[in-house]
C-alpha cells in the first residue's frame, strides 16, 4: 500500500468529520424513510464529494485510486447508502475516463462535480447475462436511436447522466451516453429494496432517444469489455463500503458487550463473546486487505479483476455473517428495529447481488485461476 | 483589506493529562487538530470575503513546532489565501504572554493588517488571553467573544459581545483585534478539490532570526506564569452598569463612576 501524503491525511480528516456529523445522524432515519433526507445530496454536493476522483482538469480533486476507495470505506461507518451513491457516480466516470472521446469527456465530466452519473446494464430479461438484454440502439442517417428499459439502475431517477448497455446488432453490445434531458428520456419505477434504502435504485425508459457518434463510449461491440470494466471498479468500492459496514456492525457488538452484563460477569468476559468478536475482526480486516490491494493493482495500472471480485464475494457474505454475530451478542436489541444491526445485515446482502452475484464473481475468480 | 487570523494547534484528543511536575497540560504524543474555536474566525474571515466589495486577503498565523503546518493547510483549504508558521525552538514553552508577544511580532512584519481574528479561547488550555496580548502589544482596540461581526464603515467593525449574563454592542476603528464566539457562524468543510489545490498555496515557515525578537521576552525565559493548581472557578455574580452615549460621554460615566468609587 502506498503511504498516505498529507492531503490525503487531510482529506480523512474531513471525511470523518463530515460523517460523523452530517451522514452518520441520518443512518437510521434513511432506512426507516426509504430515501435520502431533503437536502442531504445537495449539501453532499456543495462539499464537492462527487468530484472526489474527477481529475482537476474536469474540476475534481483527482484524487486516487486507494484513496477513494478509503474514503468510502470511513463513508459506509456511518451510512452505507450514500456510500454506494458515490460508488455508482465514481464507476461511471471511470468507465468515461477509459473509453470516452476527448469530446465527449469535455462535454460531460466537468458537470460530473454537479450532476449524478449512473451505469445501467439490467433488464427485465436479464442481469448478469447481458446477451440477453432487448435494449437497442439502431442506425439511422448519422445518428443513433435507443430504444429500451433499463431497470434497477445504482441511482436511477437520482442521476441526469446514464452509461446504458445496448445491441448494436443481434449479438453486439455496445454503451451510450444519454442525459435525463434528452427529447425521448423518461425515469419509470422505483425499487422498494429491503437493504440500501437511502440509495435510490430505478428504472429508466428510452423511446426513440437520438444521439450522435460521440456518444458512443470506446468502440461499437466494447460493452461486454465496458460492462466488466464497469463492474471490476464497482467491485472494489463495493469491498471498502463492506469494510465500512463491517467496523459499524463491530463498534456498536463491541459497545454493547462492554457495558452488557450476563449475570455478574460482562460480556466481554465470555468466550462466546470473544468467538464471535474475533470472528467479525476477521472477517474485516480480510476484506479490508482484499479491496485495498485491488485499489492499488488498480493505481499501478496492473490488472485487478480478480482481486476484485474477491472483496465482493469474500466481504459480502463476511459483512453478513458479522452483522449476524453483531445480532446474537446484542440478542434482543439486535433483533429490534431501534437499533441499526438488522438494517446493517440488510445493507450487506444487497451486495451480494449487485454488481454481479456472490455466484458469479466465483466463476469469475475460478475462471481467473484456472488461467494462471 | 487584510485579515490575519491566528490559530493553534490542540490535542486531537479529550484524555489530555496534567503534567505532575509543571502542572501544565502533557501534550506529548498526542496527534494535534485545529482548535475549533478557530475555525470560527477563519469562517467569519472567509464570509468578509466572499461578501466584500473590495480584495480581501486571508492570512493564517500560527506558532508552534513543524506538524502545526497541518491546522494551516485545513485553513488554506477552507479558503484562506497563505499561512505563516512560526517556529524555532527559543519560542518553545512559551505561555500566553510569550505567544503574544512572538504573534504580534510576526503580524508587524505582514503588515497592514485590517482585522486581527482570533477563536475566542484554545481549547486545551482555556485562558481566551491571547487575543487580548497581542491586542495590548499592536496598540489596536479589541473585542473579544464576538458572536456577530460586520463591517459597518469603511475602518470600522460592529460587533455583539455575548457574555455570561449580557450582550454588548461594540464599535471599534480598524485595525482591531476580535475573538470570536462559536455561535457566529458555521464553519465551512474544505471540498476534496480545494484541499488538493490548498498544498499548491504559499506557506511560510519563519525562525527566530526572520523577526525582530527581544530573547528575554521569548520561551520559557520571556514566560512568567507559574501554574501551581488547575480548578475550576466558582462563578462570581457582579453588578453590571452600563456605559451609554458617545465614547466621550461614556469614557466620562466611566470617570465619575471610578471616582464615586474612590479607585482614582
Amino acid at each position: 500500500m502506498s503511504t498516505t501524503t498529507a492531503a490525503e491525511k487531510l482529506l480523512l480528516q474531513m471525511v470523518d468529520d463530515y460523517t460523523q456529523k452530517e451522514i452518520a445522524p441520518q443512518d437510521m432515519p434513511m432506512d426507516a424513510a426509504g430515501d435520502f433526507p431533503a437536502g442531504f445530496m445537495e449539501k453532499l454536493t456543495a462539499t464537492g464529494f462527487l468530484g472526489l476522483m474527477l481529475p482537476q482538469e474536469f474540476g475534481g480533486a483527482g484524487f486516487g485510486p486507494e484513496i477513494t476507495a478509503t474514503v468510502l470505506n470511513h463513508i459506509a461507518r456511518g451510512n452505507a447508502s450514500t456510500a454506494v451513491t458515490l460508488e455508482g457516480h465514481f464507476k461511471t466516470i471511470d468507465q468515461l475516463l477509459k473509453y470516452g472521446t476527448p469530446a465527449l469527456q469535455q462535454q460531460l465530466l466537468p458537470t460530473a462535480t454537479d450532476r449524478i452519473f449512473a451505469f445501467s446494464m439490467t433488464e427485465a430479461s436479464g442481469g448478469s447475462n447481458p446477451m440477453s438484454i432487448s435494449s437497442t440502439a439502431t442506425r439511422e442517417g448519422n445518428h443513433w436511436v435507443l430504444n429500451g428499459d433499463k431497470i434497477m439502475i445504482t441511482n436511477g431517477g437520482l442521476a441526469e447522466v446514464y452509461c446504458v448497455l445496448v445491441k448494436t446488432a443481434p449479438t453486439e453490445l455496445s454503451v451510450f451516453v444519454v442525459d435525463q434531458d434528452m427529447p425521448g428520456f423518461s425515469f419509470g419505477k422505483r425499487e422498494d429494496f429491503i437493504g440500501l434504502r437511502g440509495t435510490p435504485v430505478g428504472e429508466i425508459v428510452m423511446d426513440h432517444i437520438v444521439v450522435d457518434d460521440d456518444h458512443l463510449l470506446g468502440n461499437l461491440g466494447d460493452g461486454g469489455l465496458i460492462g466488466d470494466s464497469a463492474h471490476d471498479d464497482a467491485r472494489v468500492l463495493m469491498g471498502a463500503v463492506l469494510t465500512g459496514i463491517m467496523e459499524h456492525e463491530l463498534k456498536i457488538a463491541t459497545d454493547y458487550a462492554k457495558e452488557r452484563k450476563a449475570g455478574d460477569q460482562p460480556l466481554t468476559a465470555l468466550q462466546v463473546t470473544q468467538r464471535k468478536v474475533a470472528d467479525m475482526a476477521i472477517r474485516k480486516e480480510t476484506t479490508k486487505l482484499l479491496y485495498q490491494q485491488a485499489a492499488h493493482l488498480k493505481a499501478l495500472g496492473q490488472p485487478y479483476s480478480e482481486l476484485a471480485a474477491m472483496a465482493k464475494a469474500h466481504g459480502s457474505r463476511a459483512a453478513v455473517s458479522a452483522g449476524d454475530d453483531a445480532l446474537q451478542i446484542l440478542a434482543g436489541y439486535g433483533y429490534s428495529r431501534e437499533y441499526p444491526v438488522e438494517h446493517l445485515i440488510r445493507d450487506a446482502r444487497a451486495l451480494e447481488i449487485a454488481e454481479g452475484t456472490v455466484e458469479k464473481m466465483r466463476s469469475a475468480i475460478a475462471l481467473a485461476e484456472f488461467n494462471h | 483589506m487584510k485579515i490575519i487570523v491566528c490559530l493553534k494547534q490542540v490535542p486531537e484528543t479529550n484524555n489530555v493529562t496534567i503534567d505532575p511536575i509543571t502542572h501544565n497540560l502533557d501534550r506529548r504524543g498526542l496527534a494535534g487538530v485545529m482548535n475549533p474555536f478557530d475555525k470560527h474566525a477563519i469562517e467569519l474571515a472567509l464570509s468578509l470575503k466572499d461578501t466584500a466589495d473590495t480584495d480581501v486577503t486571508i492570512t493564517l498565523l500560527t506558532m508552534g513546532p513543524d506538524d502545526y503546518a497541518d491546522s494551516l493547510h485545513e485553513g488554506l483549504a477552507m479558503g484562506a489565501d497563505e499561512g505563516v508558521l512560526l517556529s524555532d525552538r527559543a519560542f518553545a514553552g512559551a505561555d500566553t504572554l510569550a505567544t503574544g508577544y512572538v504573534l504580534a511580532q510576526a503580524i508587524k512584519k505582514i503588515g497592514n493588517a485590517d482585522l486581527i481574528l482570533f477563536g475566542r479561547q484554545a481549547v486545551d488550555a482555556d485562558t481566551g488571553q491571547v487575543g487580548p496580548i497581542v491586542a495590548e502589544f499592536l496598540h489596536q482596540p479589541q473585542i473579544t467573544y464576538a458572536a456577530n461581526l460586520r463591517l459597518s464603515g469603511p475602518n470600522e467593525v460592529t460587533a455583539e459581545r455575548l457574555l455570561e449574563d449580557t450582550k454588548q454592542t461594540l464599535v471599534a476603528q480598524l485595525p482591531a483585534v476580535v475573538s470570536v464566539r462559536s455561535e457566529l457562524n458555521t464553519p465551512r468543510y474544505p471540498t476534496p478539490r480545494q484541499i488538493q489545490l490548498s498544498f499548491a498555496k504559499p506557506l511560510t515557515v519563519w525562525h527566530h532570526d526572520d523577526l525582530e525578537l527581544d530573547d528575554q521576552r521569548l520561551g520559557q525565559v520571556g514566560s512568567p506564569t507559574i501554574v501551581t493548581k488547575v480548578y475550576a472557578p466558582a462563578p462570581v455574580k457582579r453588578e453590571l452598569t452600563p456605559l451609554t452615549g458617545t465614547p466621550r460621554e461614556a469614557a466620562s460615566q466611566l470617570i465619575t463612576a471610578l471616582k464615586d468609587r474612590q479607585l482614582i
